[in-house]
């Protein structure tokens, strides 16, 4: 029996008839309105992302880059003022810098900090022993929880006289922080609620330690490598394409950081503006003070620092990325 | 060489394309029946059970309070032939942001209850309808002599008036009158001056032996609004300009930091963490007797009529420093506002003045009765469902004593409003956790709004 495989539909299929001559004209003419039919049936199928794309993706983008040349109040037309909010930006307005302040300084503690936990925590269930499915289910869960359940929950965790944080510190003759109202701490409890979502890389980083190959850990056994040699030398090496995605997601993640810090301070960034992340007061900017125009300039600002933390990275992998080759 | 017909792979293509056609088919039908189902589900809602004009009424009141304004929209219909309005909730967060894309997008409410605060920014991008021009002159006349000032003019911007108070905000202390007794005080007789009543909070303050505050005596904030008890205030509105780092704004931040000093304003912190006070009837710590003296608004007379109507308690005025200024107020609120855009106008400031009291004051006190809030007008006031009202409810009379007081103020009527609100609130929280001192807060406070007119001017916006 002849097993035909499956084309995707809207690919264009190979003509069978003959090109040339009147009648391979009509053939030809015939054959491209199967595969223009063929095709639309296809194209009819991915349309609603493919629409979605251009409409919700590529046109706000397109868009954004445009209004961030223009005095726009969503009200009225957008007038273009050239690259007036780019200079207000960086020369006039102190919040811009506060608030990117506390993204990078976020970034710099969180990033690394969920790195080594998410690490620590797939080398710790990477063991084969009763019940490990469980607690890798257990340290997974808090990932699948949404951001806003997740930091309704850490406000009363973190919450000074009855937070369950403070009742352990009691214990101890330690009185806690006011955390969530004290500009000094309002960082370390988002750090905190962020390596409680570490699950998420962990899973990830689990799948790569699976992924290593036997032999190598074997061989280096019968070379009487100790465990944190076999770590150092084989477990990390052969995990940083992982740990590579992982930091490329989470440098991404952290300067779009919102969700948080909006709950957390009832969207004004406070206390002192501890919490006024990037993208908190890009969007204040946007739909609170009713300077839209000046909002794209603060996302495509935020794009090209993205762009450039991320093209660092890569740059970088070259000296501490193995793909095994 | 015989060949099985049906088996090349022409024909297992066509019959895949077949295939193809069949589903395709039936994605297509079940589209259309979904796109039938949801076009004539859409309708549904909007149908009147009259052939009156519909209006469409955006509102930002749930829960108790939605069902106030389904009474006041009941009343409303069942006295008209011409208009029936449809009420419709819409969340407080992003309220704005819906009216301001439902207005560009072509889809507008006809009549919306917006806040003070997002009036002005809106009203400078063109987008509220000016209401003086729907009203008759006697209207006219009557709107310009009788509302309260402070009333009016929070509605206005740049010399037009665009909104219309439906239930405007005003702040007093919320006394709890058993606990100023325990201490031999009569809650009648309110502390004179400022410096009297932090002494009193002190009194008021109970705290367990580790020292955590489980009674606060008094809470107070809103630097705002204490600030013109003190001769001061962020906003001049006979000059029509900004007034920030003034001796009598730093006075009044002054004295507020050193209560919160007082207390320990970490401790307040703490014990706030530990209070439910949401804004929900009998979530507020006011209640229960967490909190002795506590600054809050008006809508909190109805909550405690409802939750502990027997409780006994009184409402005090800001109370001024030595030679300070006494019923100090800011206006705040529920404005009703008819969008430029709106298809229904006539209707919809039908609607406004029923429930306000432009005309027939008698008439809209009881929608004012009905949601506990500050009226339009001494006529609505002084109406007798509203009298009933204050008979009822006697500690409400503190809101009209300030209201129809000289030091009852309207919010800046400025296009950047709600930045420069953001901005105070920013300094008082600095100057309370010690980040800055009041005199550098302030200060600081001068030097961000300054560049922030300064950068708008430059963009061209039109702030007034």
């Amino acid at each position: 029996m002849v097993q035909i495989f499956q084309l995707p539909m809207f690919l264009p299929i190979p003509p069978l008839v003959c090109r040339h001559g009147p009648a391979g004209k009509i053939g030809v003419r015939r054959n491209m309105k199967s595969k223009f039919r063929d095709n639309l049936i296809g194209y009819l199928f991915i349309s609603p992302w493919l629409i979605g794309f251009l409409v919700f993706t590529l046109y706000p983008f397109c868009q954004s880059f445009y209004l961030s040349f223009t005095r726009y109040n969503i009200i009225q037309p957008p007038k273009f003022i050239g690259l007036a909010n780019y200079k207000m930006m960086f020369f006039d307005d102190p919040l811009f810098w506060a608030s990117l302040g506390v993204t990078i300084k976020y970034a710099l503690v969180a990033v690394p900090l969920v790195l080594v936990v998410g690490i620590g925590l797939a080398l710790l269930l990477n063991v084969n022993i009763k019940g490990i499915a469980i607690f890798r289910t257990i340290f997974y869960l808090p990932s699948i929880v949404p951001m806003v359940a997740t930091t309704s929950i850490f406000i009363w965790i973190l919450s000074p006289q009855v937070g369950l944080v403070n009742q352990i510190l009691a214990i101890f003759h330690i009185q806690g922080p006011i955390w969530l109202k004290d500009p000094h701490w309002t960082l370390w409890s988002l750090v905190f609620m962020a390596i409680w979502g570490a699950g998420g890389s962990m899973v990830i980083y689990l799948a790569g330690l699976k992924d290593i190959p036997q032999y190598l850990y074997e061989a280096a056994t019968l070379d009487g490598a100790s465990a944190i040699k076999k770590t150092q030398m084989i477990t990390l090496p052969m995990l940083s394409p992982v740990i590579f995605f992982n930091l490329v997601m989470g440098v991404i993640n952290t300067f779009q950081y919102f969700t948080q810090a909006f709950m957390i301070s009832d969207g004004t960034g406070g206390p002192s503006n501890s919490t006024l992340f990037y993208a908190l007061y890009m969007f204040q900017r946007s739909w609170k003070y009713l300077d839209m125009g000046y909002g794209s300039a603060m996302a495509w600002v935020l794009f090209i620092i993205i762009v450039a933390i991320t093209t660092v990275i890569f740059r970088s992998q070259k000296r501490w990325v193995h793909y095994g080759r | 060489m015989d060949v099985e017909q049906g088996s090349g792979i022409g024909d297992q293509i066509s019959g895949q394309n077949s295939v193809g056609r069949t589903i395709s088919r039936v994605f297509l039908a079940i589209f259309l029946v979904c796109l039938g189902y949801g076009l004539i589900t859409a309708r549904a809602p909007s149908q009147t059970t009259t052939n009156r004009t519909k209006v469409i009424f955006w509102h930002r009141w749930s829960g108790y309070w939605e069902d106030v304004v389904k009474r006041i929209v009941g009343k409303f219909n069942a006295s008209q032939t011409d208009y029936e309005v449809v009420p419709l909730f819409v969340t407080g967060a992003g309220s704005d942001t819906k009216f301001m894309l439902s207005t560009l997008g072509g889809d507008p409410p006809d009549v919306m209850s917006m806040g003070s605060d997002s009036l002005p920014s809106i009203a400078s991008g063109g987008l509220l309808t000016d209401l003086e021009t729907l009203m008759t002159p006697a209207e006219r006349e009557y709107f310009h002599r009788v509302p309260y000032a402070a009333v009016r003019e929070s509605g206005q911007f740049d010399g037009k008036t665009y909104g219309i108070t439906i239930g405007a905000d005003l702040m007093g202390y919320y006394v709890n009158c058993a606990q100023l007794r325990e201490i031999g005080v009569d809650p009648d007789k309110p502390p004179k001056t400022f410096e009297e009543l932090v002494a009193l909070g002190e009194r008021l303050t109970r705290r367990d032996k580790e020292g955590h505050i489980v009674r606060l005596g008094l809470s107070v904030d809103d630097l705002a609004t204490q600030a013109i008890a003190w001769g001061g205030g962020f906003y001049d509105p006979k000059k029509g300009d900004l007034t920030i780092n003034t001796p009598e704004n730093l006075a009044c931040l002054t004295a507020l930091t050193a209560q919160k000093e007082k207390v320990g304003y970490k401790d307040a912190q703490r014990f706030w963490s530990s209070q439910n006070n949401g804004s929900s009837t009998g979530a507020w710590s006011f209640i229960p007797g967490g909190v002795s003296i506590t600054y809050d608004g008006q809508w909190r007379v109805d909550e405690i009529h409802r939750a502990k109507p027997d409780m006994d308690y009184r409402i005090w005025p800001i109370i001024p420093p030595a030679g300070g200024k006494p019923l100090a107020g800011l206006m705040g609120g529920n404005f009703m506002i008819i969008p430029t855009s709106s298809k229904q106008k006539k209707g919809a400031f039908e609607f406004l003045k029923f429930w306000s009291g432009v005309t027939h004051p008698e008439r809209a006190a009881e929608s004012f009765v009905a949601g506990g809030w500050i009226p339009l007008s001494p006529d609505v006031a002084n109406a007798p469902a509203y009298q009933k009202f204050l008979k009822e409810n006697p500690q409400f009379q503190t809101f009209i004593d300030i209201l129809a007081g000289p030091n009852c103020q309207s919010k800046p009527r400025i296009g950047y409003l709600q930045y420069y609100l953001d901005q105070i609130t920013n300094t008082q929280e600095a100057s309370f956790s010690n980040e800055k001192t009041p005199a550098v807060a302030l200060k600081d406070l001068e030097q961000t709004v300054n560049t922030e007119r300064r950068k708008r001017k430059e963009l061209g916006f039109d702030d007034k």
